[in-house]
């Protein structure tokens, strides 16, 4: 196992840390402003990233549904149509970097769990406009917002990679001894 | 960075894949001009530089549609009023025929290019 063995307590709490630095992350995404209001940069993730090395499946299922929700509250979204959008893309780019990073740990960074998650994210969200908003249109405003994703998704993963490499905090969790 | 494995170059290449693929819906906008004719629920395809004659069935009977010498015009039509006879010949992309009561949109699709001496596109 790679998670800490730490007391459930102490694991919950750790989890609510990493929640709450995605509210705040949301908080401070919600400042920025973009053309239309779903176009995120997606830094809210960043705390799925680091996350991924610490947590169980459970928990870090937890911790998106916390993301999402938070997210919902931040933006006041949370009782509209694009609160679905927000779970379409979370639960989509959370799978598939779970997946990327708990079978391809060896051959994948952080960077590329990264870009994985925002192309998992993008293409749920926009699959979803298609049935939901815009139709066949959707797949005009499909380039832009890969494209968008993309970069921003590797800044995330480079900042990420080096967190994991460089933060004595995150080492000592991995080694259990808080 | 000392730590980018193979695994990130195969997922970003991947992504430029998918993004490039997603360009593909710009692409169909230019190129030859070609006639798009909706009706019945469906849509039909016609080369603009080919000759043809076409027909289509709605709620109020037929629509006949000619191809000729890189224009389009409406042959026949079942309907009241004839105003998609009376809209005459169209040629360029853009440019578009509707049959209301009988549900047949024709239109041109294509990259659309200023004609010397045409009508200027916003001003219009």
């Amino acid at each position: 196992m790679t998670y800490p063995s730490s007391s459930p307590k102490v694991r919950i709490e750790f989890v609510a840390l990493l929640a709450a630095c995605a509210l705040f992350l949301s908080t401070v995404e919600y400042l920025i402003p973009k053309p239309v209001p779903f176009m995120r940069i997606g830094l809210a993730n960043l705390p799925l990233i680091i996350g991924l090395g610490l947590l169980t499946k459970r928990e870090y299922i937890l911790l998106a549904l916390l993301k999402v929700l938070g997210q919902g509250l931040i933006t006041g979204t949370i009782f509209s149509y694009i609160i679905l959008f927000s779970i379409a893309g979370t639960f989509a780019s959370t799978l598939l970097m779970y997946i990327v990073y708990r079978f391809f740990k060896q051959w994948v960074s952080l960077i590329g769990v990264s870009i994985a998650g925002a192309m998992a994210s993008n293409v749920a969200q926009l699959t979803l406009s298609q049935y939901l908003l815009f139709g066949a249109a959707a797949k005009l405003i499909a380039p832009p917002f890969l494209v968008v994703g993309l970069i921003s998704s590797i800044i995330l993963g480079v900042f990420a990679q080096q967190f994991e490499q460089n933060s004595a905090w995150y080492r000592s969790l991995r080694e259990g001894s808080l | 960075m000392k730590k980018i494995r193979l695994g990130d170059i195969i997922i970003f290449l991947l992504s430029l894949v998918l993004i490039g693929a997603s360009f593909g819906s710009y692409g169909k906008l230019s190129g030859k001009p070609e006639v798009r004719v909706q009706a019945e629920g469906r849509e039909w395809v016609y080369d603009l530089s080919v000759n043809t004659t076409a027909s289509f069935s709605g709620p109020v009977g037929t629509t006949s549609i000619e191809i000729h010498d890189g224009k389009v015009h409406v042959l026949a039509s079942d309907c009241r009023n004839k105003v998609c006879i009376a809209a005459g010949w169209i040629s360029s992309a853009g440019e578009w025929i509707i049959c209301l009561p009988n549900n047949v949109f024709i239109r041109i699709e294509g990259s659309i290019e200023p004609q010397a001496g045409g009508v200027d596109d916003i001003s219009f």
